[in-house]
């Protein structure tokens, strides 16, 4: 279970990466295209929607290395026990909204693909077939919420804290603004 | 319920949520929830999905994790150590010698890179030790690292200014344009103050080094130029409208490839590396992004912040007050909250008020970059302050009272650019065009 939670995040992450690089790619190749007079139809909305799967689909991936940011002070001057209670308070809030929100995506994707919404753009396809990124990310981002939660009621550290912690004292600040 | 006491409750929610440790982009999303299911009768799932998915397929946005890309390669050459390698020879001459390596390193880093810990990191990472070694005052030292490293995000590109842009719904390239002479003369106020430092104290001050011949100077710039190249290519390209932000953005990514290629500091782990890292960063600025349209449509449903603008309208105020207390709660959030937050935070409110009173959007940018620099320099969160403790091993006062002359002439610049707005607004008008967006 434990090798097939991090396999997941892992592979969600990865996914998100290609995503980013292919706008890259895209975005040269509409640029070269148009040098060399070959438009490429309806680049625009690839390279949309892939920019919104790189955000979703790397949320968990994300959340376990401590990367979504929240304001940290007041949970560093709290004492353990203390601590303990703020993170399952946050971690609990924190997963009953992603349900909540899961639940939300899911229903307004479903609705699109029962009434077989299309995209309005130039490329004629389902709405809902790039929308899944956004219900695959929210769905793997409540699994790792609920994973951490779990975590912090069995009194071990969780994941987001470790990788902070170890980043901090690598003195990699590569991921902060 | 009046519009006061909404806004009071959803604030008054808000920090509760963010005190409590709740993810930012999570808290910002379970305000605008609560806001639409109490004081108004629109669905708030729907409108979530809406703002979520709106926000994140954007075609715009897509020039965001390509300029975080574009940093997190070059991050990983070894750019640092030519950076200093290539301009000590240079700079030998002036009072305060090889300090002013500090503040040129960064200005240049932070034109390629759009982040502000991590232009700090770079630099610091060579100049400290040579410096040291060297016998430099390790305080003024310090102070100038922490306080130039936030020119990475004033200098364009910037991951900032993609945020305001995008948030405050202005020109990508306007806002990238307009930080460039801002960013000159923060960085001639940076020097100017070690130069005056090094005048007033001559015995702290290593003696000059041996001179190096003009050919030997040239030779050791030579890693120098690639970068320079890039920087400039990037911005006239964005300028003379050849390409749009996301694609300057592109060529930016390939630009920093070859540069890592050339160095020889690209191979198949630093590009995961760096990619990995890219997607991390941008799917936490993304989400956040995200979570904040959230809460802005369900705003514009309540009404708060065009009564707040109306509010703030009807008392007239002097533009210098308004701009005066902005600066101040901007400074207050900034000891608190990192950069995005501070921005996405404030936009949906700020941005009409701003609007109503006349000042342009473009120049109210440059305004708040420049305060989020200088919230990367106060504690209890600064992320320069972190970056040079880390590495140091002295505590985060030290380095927080190191950088407070660097602090007053980011203060200084801020008047400055209120004084005489055109040196944010001017070069952009000139080069783009007032009306275009």
């Amino acid at each position: 279970m434990r090798r097939f939670l991090d396999r997941l995040y892992i592979a969600s992450g990865a996914l998100a990466a290609v995503c980013l690089a292919s706008v890259c790619a895209l975005m040269l190749a509409q640029a070269f295209g148009r040098e060399a007079g070959v438009l490429i139809r309806g680049a625009d909305d690839i390279v949309s929607w892939l920019t919104a799967a790189c955000a979703f689909l790397a949320l968990g991936h994300t959340f376990r290395k401590g990367e979504l940011v929240r304001v940290g002070l007041w949970l560093d001057m709290l004492g353990a026990r203390a601590r303990w209670i703020a993170e399952i308070f946050a971690l609990g809030f924190t997963a009953l909204f992603a349900a909540y929100m899961a639940w939300a995506v899911v229903k307004f994707v479903f609705e699109s693909w029962k009434f077989n919404e299309m995209a309005q753009g130039l490329i004629q396809i389902p709405i809902w077939i790039p929308q899944m990124s956004f219900v695959v990310g929210v769905l793997i981002f409540l699994v790792a919420v609920l994973d951490e939660l779990v975590a912090v009621l069995r009194h071990r550290k969780p994941a987001y804290q470790v990788a902070e912690e170890e980043r901090r004292a690598a003195g990699d600040f590569s991921e902060t603004v | 319920m009046s519009v006061l006491a909404s806004s009071l409750v959803l604030l008054a929610l808000l920090l509760v949520l963010l005190a409590g440790g709740v993810w930012i982009a999570i808290a910002l999303a379970a305000v605008a929830w609560f806001g639409l299911q109490v004081f108004t009768s629109s669905p708030p799932e729907v409108n979530l999905f809406q703002s979520f998915w709106g926000s994140s397929a954007s075609w715009t946005l897509a020039a965001l994790p390509l300029f975080v890309w574009m940093g997190e390669i070059l991050y990983r050459t070894k750019l640092s150590e030519q950076m200093f390698e290539g301009l000590s020879p240079w700079l030998g001459w002036l009072p305060g010698r090889l300090m002013h390596v500090n503040i040129l390193g960064c200005a240049i880093f932070g034109t390629v890179s759009g982040s502000s810990a991590a232009t700090c990191a770079t630099i610091a990472k060579v100049a400290l030790p040579e410096l040291k070694k060297r016998g430099y005052d390790e305080k003024t030292c310090l102070g100038s690292l922490a306080a130039a490293g936030t020119l990475g995000i004033l200098l364009p590109p910037s991951i900032i200014m993609v945020v305001y842009a995008v948030a405050a719904e202005v020109s990508i390239i306007k806002v990238f344009v307009a930080g460039l002479l801002p960013g000159v003369v923060l960085t001639l106020l940076f020097s100017g103050y070690i130069v005056a430092w090094a005048l007033l104290n001559p015995d702290k001050t290593p003696p000059l080094e041996p001179r190096v011949p003009l050919r030997e100077k040239l030779y050791r710039s030579r890693h120098l130029v690639p970068c320079l190249v890039l920087i400039v290519f990037i911005v006239w390209v964005m300028v003379i409208g050849w390409a749009t932000a996301t694609e300057a953005a592109a060529y930016g990514v390939l630009g920093a490839l070859a540069i890592a290629w050339w160095s020889g500091g690209l191979n198949r782990e630093t590009f995961w590396a760096s990619l990995m890292g890219a997607t991390r960063l941008s799917c936490m600025i993304l989400f956040i992004l995200a979570g904040a349209s959230f809460l802005s449509s369900c705003m514009a449903f309540t009404g708060i912040p065009r009564a707040l603008a109306e509010w703030v309208a009807s008392l007239q105020p002097n533009k210098y007050t308004l701009i005066a207390i902005l600066a101040g709660i901007y400074l207050l959030l900034g000891t608190a909250l990192d950069g995005v937050s501070m921005i996405v935070l404030t936009t949906s409110i700020v941005i009409p008020m701003i609007e109503k009173a006349g000042i342009d959007l473009v120049w109210f940018g440059i305004f708040i970059v420049l305060l989020v620099e200088i919230a990367e320099l106060t504690p209890p969160l600064g992320f320069n302050i972190f970056v040079l403790q880390t590495m140091t091993g002295r505590d985060s006062n030290y380095v927080a009272l190191a950088s407070l002359p660097f602090f007053a002439m980011m203060v200084l610049c801020i008047v400055l650019i209120t004084l005489f707005p055109g040196l944010a607004t001017w070069l952009p008008d000139v080069l783009i065009g007032v009306t275009k967006k």
